[in-house]
């Protein structure tokens, strides 16, 4: 072996120089001996058994099952999604659109289809949120989201409405943002704007969040989404069209109660009544309510709230840029007197003098006071039990004389009225506490049971709970003395103030009890359920009127006459707002002490009240509407609250407003 | 043993007496050239195929660049084929190292993709030097045993080609580039057994073989000794025992069978097959390139393949028939069997029946040194058979 590898340079020249020895020698030449022959034999048996298998495995695989594995793959690749049904529209009670939708092309991003890269992943989010003006942080989050949802189907939907530009510029160069998808879909469209906002509520885009009659009547509006069949890529990435496979359902028509002429009235006589008290140098007047009520079936005719906001800034992109603009951030919102509350609904506001009918209701029904007895109404009043000789002051000082119960009501005499709540508080306790039992039975300290979702009940005093409220734990200096329930209790609660705090729409519905003779309506404000093709849905209607049980309607036709005279009486407190207008309205204003921390306005600010329906003592056409009016800090009810009242009457009655006269009035 | 006796000499008066050019082309076997050539316009056929979608709104771009090797590869058969096959025997311990020194540089210098370093870039062209390794290792190991054709039944030799065959194998199978190793492998088995290695040798080396796949593959990784890296060792767990296997382990061939079942008798056509179109089969223009075939083509154009393959598999086999020495026999028989091999392991993996493992399948797959380096195989192919019945003419005369 050594020599081979040591004669191996010479190894050629030797053998051509023993070939010429072989040329005359015959050499056996290199034969297919049986040997090789068999291996060759054997590596082609090798070759056959290997093709048989392939070709047989092939034959099974492709012929045999064919149509199985034809079947997987074309699983494979289809995936079936949701295909969202467009929203019902919410039309008023003549069927003028509220909200409906507008079609919008949205940008959106598939996350699977981003580059796999870190570096020009993170370039394309930036270069694509500069394009969109949206903060990188934002969708960088929503993606996370996605990833960890595991949801690789839906898109993280980057800029719901985008402008014309923008999507020209995006389409032109769609070839440098991969994943990136332009998708037409649908917002929410309000064609007036900011009526009634905070009623009709909002729904975001993106976050699916909503509010008022937007999240109430959610199941209606929101329809049935369809389902879609789109080829993918083994990323998941969406490949085709999609092809319906369910139709989408849209949302149905949710038809409200609400007039929007009416509506727009209320809201126009809101600012209406701010001016005024403004005029009066009321200067703290920012805000207030409406609520407009049919006394008869307890339908919300116009429910408005001020300050207010353009729900259209929930459509699309939601930035806290835009929410702040329209106060609807916790901080903006301080400064901008809260627009998102609805103070028709959830405003807490003591009711004052507005709240004496249901004084006079419960002392007639308990048999403390003679209807048409007089009693002194004076300028001032001390309990006689009183030790302390505590002075209540009438609003009017200038005023001795006697007063039957109506003639207390026109003129809302205070010192009446203290009188009476000293003799609730007389009663035996084995009577209870008459006057918070008829409140309760005429729907004050409970929510309305509307249909509008969660609202304030309100706070209706009474002895337990002055003992639940005032604990050592509470009120560690004073409970002892706190929790009692003291004669001032009672001679507050009388004329609508102390702790005693209602809503606008708990007032409405009172009014509406008197107006409509003594039944208590549930106040709402769905008319019906309509599918797009006009046919009803059966929806729960709202519980009927209920009388109230044992109340006289006599006793409720003198508080009747009280309200007739405050408007029409010279000396009523309304007298100079309605004493001409051409319809007859009785009311009741009210001016309500309320401890206010507003910049520069500290302390007791007067919230200026009116209710009061009509027409009134008629007797071919019952009471048809009954407003209540809140101007917060407006100063006397009948020089704010009053006039913003009649301009919603005098819409309704399709008659001028009139010109406000003297006033004269709490 | 001594049946080659002579053969050499042979060898050395045909090439004092060397053939003219127009015998050679009149000897050369028409049909392996033919079936080469059907390969070689079916494989570009599967690749303008399977690459239609491959980059967006440039459809031929791999088309392009396979035509342009099958050309390259085209110039190097005709040279390669004229060329006589005894200036490797003579030159085999320059081819060797030449070889060994390239396929130890790429681990050193090479271009890395996937976790293997398999490429050298030559700027133009990144160039994958074990492709061409099969060919000239063969040639090198032929040589060495030609050398030592008197002496093929001594331990000595078959230790000797073994050990030397041994070297690049564990080269390759450093880069890591395991199924090449396997084909190398293959090859030095082929060699052995075509130069008439007796079978007790033989048997022996089949033990070893056995002993090392069990250690390396069981009692290994039980001692913690671990030698294939863990996901070559998963394939070939998920192939021995596919119900331990997990899902995501066994994506790739359960997509893969899918593929190749999907496309039933006839082919869902260019546009219709979506496994390959959307991305669910893996490494659809190299190592699965079988499966996006015969989605496209179907059973009758996977079987057109096949059939091409056996063909010049048979037409290989037959050139061991004819070589006029040990030299020339040994080489078919180490080329023949690595393209079998090949063959056998991509396309059977492709359908579940073969352990998933790199290799490109023969004249189909997408790469210039795989296309090229077969085509020179088969050059020395085609110069060895004409060489060998030119001798035998003249013989014969």
């Amino acid at each position: 072996m050594a020599s081979t590898t040591t004669r191996r340079p010479g190894l050629p020249r030797r053998a051509r120089s023993e070939e010429g020895d072989a040329e005359q020698t015959p050499v056996e030449p290199y034969r297919l001996t049986p040997k090789v022959a068999r291996r060759v034999a054997l590596l082609g048996a090798l070759v056959l058994i290997g093709f048989a298998a392939l070709l047989g495995r092939l034959w099974a695989l492709q012929v045999l099952a064919g149509t199985h594995y034809a079947a997987r793959a074309q699983a494979n690749q289809l995936r079936t999604v949701r295909v969202a049904a467009p929203r019902g529209l919410i039309v008023d009670r003549s069927r003028n659109v509220l909200v409906t939708n507008k079609a919008v092309t949205s940008v959106e991003l598939w996350p699977s289809g981003l580059p796999k890269v870190y570096a020009r992943r993170v370039a394309e989010l930036r270069a694509l949120a500069h394009i969109t003006r949206v903060n990188v942080r934002q969708v960088t989050r929503l993606i996370l989201e996605r990833r960890r949802a595991g949801d690789m189907l839906d898109p993280v939907v980057v800029r719901a409405t985008a402008p014309g530009p923008m999507l020209t510029y995006l389409e032109e160069r769609a070839g440098d943002f991969p994943g990136l998808t332009l998708a037409r879909s649908f917002v929410r469209r309000y064609p007036h704007g900011a009526l009634a906002a905070q009623l009709l509520g909002y729904v975001a885009q993106i976050s699916q969040q909503r509010s008022g009659v937007e999240a109430q009547y959610d199941a209606y509006l929101r329809g049935v989404a369809g389902s879609a069949r789109v080829r993918v890529d083994s990323l998941g990435r969406p490949r085709s069209d999609r092809t319906l496979t369910t139709q989408p359902q849209p949302g149905q028509t949710v038809r409200l109660t609400i007039d929007t002429g009416l509506q727009l009235a209320a809201q126009n006589a809101l600012q209406y009544g701010i001016q005024l008290a403004h005029n009066n140098h009321q200067w703290a007047a920012d805000g207030g309510a409406i609520v407009a009520l049919n006394p008869q079936d307890g339908s919300i005719l116009a429910l408005a709230s001020s300050p207010t906001y353009d729900p259209a800034v929930f459509t699309g992109r939601v930035t806290e840029h835009k929410l702040a603009a329209q106060g609807l951030t916790p901080k903006s919102a301080l400064d901008r007197n809260y627009p998102s509350l609805d103070r028709a609904l959830d405003g807490l506001y003591p009711p004052g003098s507005t709240f004496k009918p249901l004084t006079a209701i419960a002392a007639l029904q308990e048999h403390l006071v003679k209807p048409y007895a007089f009693y002194p109404c004076t300028g001032t009043y001390v309990a006689p039990e009183d030790l302390a000789h505590r002075v209540w002051h009438n609003w009017d000082p200038n005023v001795n004389q006697g007063m039957d119960l109506p003639t207390a009501l026109a003129q809302s005499c205070d010192t009446y009225f203290y009188r009476v709540g000293n003799t609730f508080f007389d009663l035996p306790s084995d009577r209870g506490q008459p006057e918070q039992r008829w409140a309760r039975a005429f729907g004050f300290g409970q929510a309305s049971g509307t249909d509008m979702g969660l609202m304030q009940a309100g706070l209706l005093p009474t002895i337990g709970w002055r003992h639940r409220t005032y604990t050592r734990a509470s009120d560690s200096c004073c409970w002892q003395v706190d929790r009692l329930w003291k004669p001032g209790d009672s001679i507050q609660l009388a004329i609508g103030q102390g702790d005693l705090l209602v809503t606008p729409l708990q007032m409405a519905r009172f009014y509406a009890a008197i107006a409509n003779g003594g039944k208590l309506v549930t106040p709402h404000d769905l008319l019906d359920v309509e599918n797009p093709n006009g046919t009803i849905v059966p929806t729960t209607a709202p519980a009927a009127p209920r009388p109230i049980p044992g109340l006289d309607p006599a006793y409720l036709k003198v508080v009747q006459q009280g309200l007739f005279e405050g408007t029409h009486d010279t000396f009523g407190t309304s007298y100079g707002v309605f004493g001409n207008f051409p319809v007859s309205i009785a009311g009741k204003t009210g001016t309500a002490q309320k401890i206010v921390t507003l910049a520069g306005y500290k302390g007791e600010q007067d919230q200026s009240w009116w209710c009061g329906y009509g027409p009134a003592n008629d007797p071919k056409t019952p009471p048809q509407l009954v407003v209540c009016a809140v101007i917060e800090n407006g100063g006397e009810g009948g020089t704010a609250a009053a006039p913003a009242a009649e301009r919603v009457f005098a819409k309704f009655f399709n008659v001028p407003a009139t010109q406000t006269g003297f006033i004269h009035s709490d | 043993m001594l049946e080659y006796a002579g053969s050499q000499r042979a060898g050395l008066r045909a090439e004092r007496e060397a053939p003219g050019l127009l015998s050679i082309v009149r000897s050369l076997d028409w049909i392996l050239l033919l079936g080469i050539a059907g390969l070689v316009v079916v494989g570009l056929w599967g690749v303008a195929g399977v690459t239609k979608f491959a980059i967006p709104n440039d459809p031929s771009y791999y088309l392009n660049r396979q035509i342009l090797y099958a050309c390259v590869g085209g110039v190097v058969l005709v040279a390669a084929a004229l060329v006589d096959p005894d200036l490797y025997r003579r030159y085999w311990r320059a081819i060797f190292i030449g070889t060994a020194v390239v396929i130890a540089g790429v681990l050193l210098i090479g271009h890395a993709a996937r976790g293997s370093t398999r490429w050298i870039s030559l700027g133009f062209f990144t160039f994958q030097p074990s492709e061409f390794g099969k060919l000239l290792f063969v040639l090198a190991l032929a040589g060495m045993l030609a050398e030592r054709q008197r002496i093929v039944g001594a331990w000595a030799t078959t230790l000797r080609v073994v050990g030397l065959g041994l070297v690049p194998v564990v080269l390759v199978f450093a880069q890591p580039d395991l199924g090449t190793a396997l084909v190398y492998l293959a090859a030095l088995g082929a060699i052995l057994f075509v130069a008439g290695v007796p079978w007790r040798h033989l048997a022996v080396l089949g033990g070893a073989v056995v002993f090392i796949a069990v250690g390396v593959l069981w009692a290994g990784p039980a001692a913690g000794v671990s030698v294939l890296k863990s996901y070559q060792q998963q394939r070939l767990t998920c192939f021995t025992h596919p119900s331990t296997c997990s899902v995501a382990a066994r994506y790739n061939v359960e997509q893969s069978i899918t593929t190749v079942g999907s496309g039933q008798t006839l082919g869902r056509g260019l546009n219709g097959a979506t496994q390959v179109n959307l991305g669910f089969l893996p490494e659809s223009q190299t190592d699965f390139v079988f499966a996006g075939f015969a989605e496209q083509r179907g059973f009758v154009g996977a079987a057109l393949l096949l059939g091409l393959y056996l063909l010049v598999l048979w037409r290989g086999l037959r050139v061991i028939t004819v070589a006029r020495d040990l030299f020339s026999a040994v080489v078919a028989g180490g080329i023949v069997v690595a393209l079998l091999f090949q063959i056998f392991v991509n396309v059977g993996m492709t359908m579940g029946i073969a352990p998933i493992t790199g290799i490109p399948l023969p004249f189909v797959s997408v790469g210039g040194s795989s296309l090229i380096a077969n085509l020179a195989a088969m050059g020395v192919l085609l110069a060895i058979c004409a060489r060998g019945r030119v001798s035998r003419y003249s013989r014969r005369r």
